[in-house]
């Protein structure tokens, strides 16, 4: 199997599958295809069209079968790989961790716009719109709820797709200085104390491409 | 049983997609419309579902809400209704076209709400819509090329895909856009099902107007339920 990601340092979208495969054992090839523009990779688009055709990343390819979209890789691995733990093992719990994640595939873009995935900033603390404050109170609400009946460390106790979904998420509440509750912070911790956390933001940081778009400081680029 | 919570039926395409999956998958189940942006709606939607959101289904003491999370629930509660194709490749397929859908198209979502009253007629679309527009038309055409052999929707039968596009298969007939001859098909196959003219009717039928959904508020031009 080969996943196809953008930068490791932005691309959100692409942390999702390579987090989960990594943390639950699944084994796989990557291959990074950095975003275009401008500084970038130009050929980004006709490369990622040999993968797959909605020209977006990440894509799957498992033999003849090509799988876009984020959920629907993490729901083609858990049919493929049923004994590694994608989503919950009971229908009820399954149900919520799916429709979190759907939650979040489809929302929060107030937050997803101000606060870019951006590994290598360090720290730094950042205003919200009254939008994106409200996606970080649903957020953790549904975190903390989560957690509060799964007993954690995380969202249905041991590590499952849904948290694949939001380990962007605990990255940007972190990058950016979001204050949050105790619970949330610990959430957070859990999910970057991952040994495939670490890996990929090992590689994210010494990535030499900036995309400005994602900088939020643009022209200044904040590194560790 | 099943319960489905859910917004109006001329403006909610959200809560058009589980209720024609479940229905048209002969999966029983009884339903409350919440009309949006009413009184007291915001708060009625809350206390059924944490995420404010319509649809919700309610299945004893199990809420699921995201109408990708429901179907994907029905489809597991009920494998005899086969909401997802058969073979993996094809039902791999299938969930990377519905996600697709889940979080995209927003130009098109945006400059076309549904609408299935307003009769139809064209309107001044964006690059961005026109770029989603033959997104989609390319999908459906592969996605009936390849896997669409057994029938007329995009898997053959009818499966959770296109319960996932029913709303974008209205919005182009109500925006009157140019679509292909092949898509004009699959479009006409969908406009066909019984489940189909049974939201259609009820949608046709409901008082609630909202102004934002309407292009030429407060000038609203309704479509009868015979036409």
């Amino acid at each position: 199997m080969k996943l196809i990601i953008g930068n490791k340092n932005y691309s959100s979208w692409s942390l999702r599958p390579w987090i989960a495969m990594k943390a639950l054992g699944i084994a796989f090839e990557e291959i990074v295809i950095p975003f275009g523009s401008p500084l970038g990779n130009p050929d980004f688009k006709a490369r990622i069209a040999s993968y797959t055709p909605a020209g977006k990343l990440p894509a799957l390819v498992d033999g003849d079968t090509r799988v876009w979209e984020t959920l629907a890789i993490l729901e083609y691995l858990a049919e493929k790989f049923p004994a590694h733990g994608l989503w919950p093992c009971e229908p009820q719990v399954r149900a919520e961790a799916r429709a979190l994640a759907s939650e979040m595939h489809a929302g929060f873009s107030a937050l997803r716009s101000e606060c870019p995935m951006n590994i290598r900033r360090p720290i730094k603390s950042r205003l919200l719109s009254a939008a994106a404050q409200a996606d970080v109170a649903r957020i953790e609400t549904m975190w903390q709820s989560a957690r509060a009946r799964s007993g954690g460390p995380f969202l249905f106790g041991q590590f499952s797709a849904v948290d694949a979904m939001y380990a962007p998420v605990a990255s940007r509440l972190d990058t950016y200085g979001i204050e949050v509750s105790r619970d949330t912070r610990d959430y957070i911790d859990a999910v970057m104390a991952l040994p495939a956390f670490a890996e990929w933001r090992a590689a994210a940081i010494a990535e030499t491409w900036i995309v400005p778009e994602d900088e939020v400081d643009w022209p200044t680029v904040l590194t560790a | 049983m099943f319960r489905l919570i859910l917004g109006n039926k001329n403006y909610s395409s959200w809560s058009f997609r589980p209720w024609i999956g479940l229905r048209t998958a002969g999966i029983p189940f009884d339903e409350e419309v919440i009309p949006l942006y009413g009184e007291g709606s915001k708060e009625n939607i809350l206390a059924r579902s944490p995420a404010g959101k319509v649809p919700i289904l309610i299945d004893g003491d199990v809420r699921v809400w995201e109408s990708l999370a429901i179907l994907e629930y029905a489809a597991e509660k009920f494998p005899a209704a086969q909401l997802w194709p058969a073979d993996p490749a094809a039902r791999a397929h299938a969930r990377a076209i519905s996600t697709e859908m889940h979080a995209g198209f927003v130009a098109l979502r945006s400059e076309c709400g549904m609408n299935m009253w307003r009769p139809p007629a064209r309107k001044a679309l964006s690059d961005e819509a026109k770029a989603n527009i033959a997104r989609i038309q390319a999908l459906w055409t592969d996605a009936r090329d390849r896997f669409g052999a057994g029938g007329p929707f995009l898997f053959g039968r009818f499966t959770a895909a296109d319960a996932m596009y029913a709303p974008v298969v209205s919005r182009f007939e109500t925006y009157a856009i140019d679509v292909t001859a092949p898509v004009a098909a699959y479009m006409d196959a969908m406009i066909a099902l019984p489940a189909w003219q049974e939201w259609r009717r009820a949608g046709l039928n409901e008082p609630w107007v909202i102004a934002k959904f309407e292009d030429h508020y407060p000038d609203v031009k309704r479509l009868k339920v015979d036409a």
